[in-house]
């Protein structure tokens, strides 16, 4: 057994806490946030103050079939969410190949992976998916291989090619971004992705994370976070889609509904260097969780509180939460 | 001094195997005339506007040419930044190709949203209407080269209607 | 330090290995072998990027060797090794080496990378500099991308030439002496098409003098390129002390070992996240001695004071260093 079992502090009722709770990645140490290159190994098993999460690269949870579904949708409807410049067809391959037998292992239960040659069984149960294909052959998966890798993982793709001393977006499937565009971002350098990030002139966060990427050897896998705020469980932040969801930043300061209706978001992103083409794998996973539940960890309630309240600005305009992260911070501050 | 020789018929261009420098100008544009090509061999295409037929003789005249190649770009954004998305696709590195951009001349707003693509002089950081959704554009500090635009995204969506 | 007398230590450069046995041993030339390796249960190998290396741990030293294949999901990693004169570099230990033989690899490192949008490949290689080229030639004929080859060899002293020609047929040109290489060389540079990359390995020498005539046929810097082993790695560096001034305890650390490491096994907990210079996490207060900085973390005027470095990465220009801790 492994439920937790904690004392809420506003009803005094214990409370058996959800597995969206447990297995959260929440993303504060301290009382305040600033970038930072946190970089750890993946895999690393990180324990939070009522679960831990992090043990498997590609994290398969309760969202799974239905983010996906959700993405499919949104292809549907924008198929320039996906993207993969010609000479990057290898690195889809690599990633191919490189994903799913590390999904087979964490995952034995429900997904299993075996390669003879060029030729692959893929088996994924949860999708009552059984098939065979072959490397290298985009024609022997039914929706060619971006969209194939798309469907097996919920994690957003992001290749970066490295050449000429540095990155290149040059292929991806996103679907989940949290306020940028990939269709228009393909084919620029990592640090063009970045130019509207404010302190970066400042912050050489970016720059040492460049560095760091051009680095990285083929076969190793490391990750960070990042945060932002979204209010629903919506997905689909992108810029295309940023006149359906603009006008809630501008409302939900005064909803009443704002503790179940904003929500923290995490990315868990992955950094990988594919062992056969060197390609730079981003694979960017985002956890959605209202304020709500933040509230049920009261540790999580009040540390998130003092970061929203000491944001400076900038950063706050930037991740987009400047409108209503003090009716946020004072709502989480409330209830000490 | 004007050296720059006369407009040649679409396909005869540059000679194969060349390996000087293409000196591309657009529209009025006389700077290309004093690009300096440091003694190699030189030879100038002069085209109104990047349109499809002058694009697709670019291309031709770069994939008849040799490693060694260099390619100058005089004119608009517009046309310059057209003309140097057809250069990448033809396999050009970025230290291959020489931009002379006339900062005041027209450049691509492209929509996020319904992905049409707004041509204005407006500067970077104003609005401009797009011409495809009639939505106010916010004209970002974001350039995609292969789109050959600046990003633009609703402005002022976040207000209350 | 415990080890055991009849298991050699295993070197830094192939710590975190794979651990092979040889299961071939044919000769190419009189002076060059090809060894090749393979996990001992049959396991599969990991992939790895055309033009890659492996560093081979033989008697006490460890070298690094381009591999032959083009590195799609292989079940052998084979190499080709060139009998120095003079003995140095290992290559007489290597020479030795038979089918049965159980010898510790580092995974294989990636150096000479093939550019994904190359449209075309002029590779050039001088004797034993043909093993990296070999291998960006079997990945071109997989993905089928078109690539000229020069081969720059004494008579009847060339490595792999037959191979090369399945590979690449007539596009293969085999040249023994100055005058017809460079002759080769100069036709080559000047009638690539647009779009293609250069790959050079050999001497040093020869290395240089191939990249400078390219520089001179307008060749920019970004389509050359040329091996160079051991580059992406960062080295073992030289052995130092750290004196713990609040505990009064010494330490050495050896070659190969960071500092982080060697606090670690002496029971100090140092906070730390990425163990590659680039989170900051890790960071010490330096009260003496100069730090040799091999980070990504701290700027270049943080570097100058020299009161703070990461310990995972980063070493001693002293002998010793004296820490706050």
């Amino acid at each position: 057994m492994n439920t937790t079992i904690i004392n809420d502090q506003n009803t005094g009722d214990t409370a058996v806490l959800p597995e969206r709770i447990k297995g959260f990645p929440f993303p504060f140490s301290s009382d305040s946030y600033r970038y930072s290159a946190n970089v750890e190994p993946a895999h690393k098993i990180v324990q939070t103050d009522v679960g831990s999460w992090g043990s498997s690269l590609i994290d398969v949870d309760e969202y799974y079939l239905s983010d996906l579904k959700e993405r499919e949708k949104v292809l549907e409807k924008d198929p320039s969410r996906t993207a993969v410049l010609p000479h990057m067809r290898p690195a889809v391959w690599d990633a191919i190949t490189t994903l799913l037998p590390a999904m087979a292992e964490d995952h034995p239960d429900t997904m299993s992976y075996h390669r003879e040659g060029n030729v692959c069984r893929w088996t994924n149960t949860l999708q009552n998916l059984e098939l065979e294909f072959t490397v290298g052959d985009d024609d022997s998966l039914p929706m060619g291989p971006m969209r194939f890798l798309g469907s097996q993982i919920t994690d957003d793709i992001v290749f970066l090619d490295p050449r000429e001393d540095t990155l290149w977006l040059d292929a991806g499937l996103v679907t989940f971004a949290a306020d940028w565009s990939f269709g228009f971002d393909v084919g620029m350098k990592f640090m063009e992705v970045h130019t509207p990030v404010p302190r970066v002139t400042t912050e050489p966060v970016i720059n040492r994370a460049h560095q760091f990427l051009l680095r990285l050897q083929p076969g190793e896998q490391f990750r960070r976070t990042n945060w932002t705020m979204t209010v629903d469980r919506r997905l689909d932040t992108s810029t295309e889609s940023y006149p359906e969801w603009a006008r809630d930043r501008g409302t939900i300061a005064n909803d009443p509904d704002l503790p179940n209706r904003l929500h923290l978001r995490v990315e868990v992103q992955h950094m990988l260097c594919l062992p056969h083409t060197g390609a730079v794998l981003f694979l960017v996973r985002t956890y959605l969780l209202p304020l709500s539940d933040i509230a049920q960890v009261p540790v999580w309630r009040e540390r998130a509180g003092h970061v929203l309240a000491e944001l400076p600005d900038d950063m706050a305009e930037y991740k987009g939460i400047i409108r209503y992260r003090k009716a946020a911070s004072d709502w989480l501050l409330a209830g000490e | 001094m004007r050296i720059a020789s006369l407009p040649q018929p679409a396909g005869t261009g540059c000679e194969s195997g060349f390996r000087g420098v293409v000196c591309v100008s657009f529209d009025s544009a006389d700077d290309t005339a004093d690009h300096d090509a440091g003694g190699r061999p030189r030879h100038d295409l002069r085209f109104t506007s990047a349109n499809p037929e002058s694009l697709s003789e670019l291309r031709s005249a770069l994939l008849r040419s040799s490693v060694g190649i260099r390619l100058v770009l005089t004119g608009s954004p517009v046309d310059i930044h057209a003309a140097a998305a057809v250069a990448a696709e033809c396999g050009l590195a970025e230290e291959e190709v020489t931009l002379v951009s006339d900062e005041s001349g027209l450049r691509v707003v492209f929509c996020a949203h319904c992905r049409t693509r707004t041509e204005t002089v407006e500067p970077i950081g104003s609005e401009v209407e797009c011409q495809g959704c009639a939505t106010d554009l916010e004209i970002a500090n974001h350039f995609s080269r292969r789109q050959a635009a600046y990003l633009g995204f609703a402005a002022n969506a976040e207000e209350a209607a | 330090m415990t080890m055991t007398a009849l298991q050699p230590e295993v070197h830094h450069a192939v710590k975190d290995g794979l651990q092979l046995e040889v299961t071939d041993v044919t000769r190419q030339t009189e002076s060059i072998v090809s060894i090749t390796f393979a996990d001992p249960s049959g396991a599969p190998l990991p992939s790895y990027v055309p033009g890659s290396h492996l560093v081979v741990q033989c008697g006490t030293g460890a070298n690094a060797y381009s591999l032959t294949g083009s590195g799609t999901a292989p079940s052998e990693y084979t190499i080709s090794v060139l009998q120095v004169a003079d003995g140095a570099g290992g290559s007489l230990a290597m020479h030795r080496l038979a089918a049965g033989d159980l010898v510790y690899v580092s995974r294989p490192r990636s150096a000479f990378a093939p550019a994904a949008t190359a449209r075309h490949f002029l590779l050039v290689a001088a004797g034993i500099g043909i093993t990296p080229v070999l291998s960006h030639a079997r990945a071109c004929a997989e993905w089928g991308i078109a690539a000229d080859l020069i081969y720059v060899h004494r008579p009847g002293a060339g490595a792999h030439v037959t191979e090369a020609k399945e590979l690449l047929g007539s596009a293969v040109t085999e040249c023994s002496d100055r005058v017809s290489f460079q002759k080769t060389l100069a036709e080559k540079l000047t009638t690539q098409p647009l779009g293609t990359h250069l790959y050079v390995c050999g001497p040093v020498a020869f290395m240089d003098a191939v990249l400078d005539q390219a520089r001179e046929h307008g060749w920019p810097s970004a389509r050359l390129h040329s091996e160079a082993f051991g580059a992406a790695e960062l080295d073992a560096g030289e052995p130092f002390t750290v004196n713990l001034a609040r505990s009064g305890v010494k330490l050495n650390v050896p070659a190969g070992v960071s500092l982080l490491e060697t606090l670690e096994q002496a029971g100090k907990a140092i906070p730390n996240m990425c163990r590659k210079g680039i989170c900051g996490e890790c960071s010490l207060s330096v009260l003496r001695g100069k730090p040799q900085h091999r980070d990504l973390y701290l700027s270049d005027q943080e570097k100058a004071e020299n009161t703070t470095m990461m310990c995972c990465v980063s070493r001693s220009l002293d002998e010793e260093l004296e820490l706050d801790l």
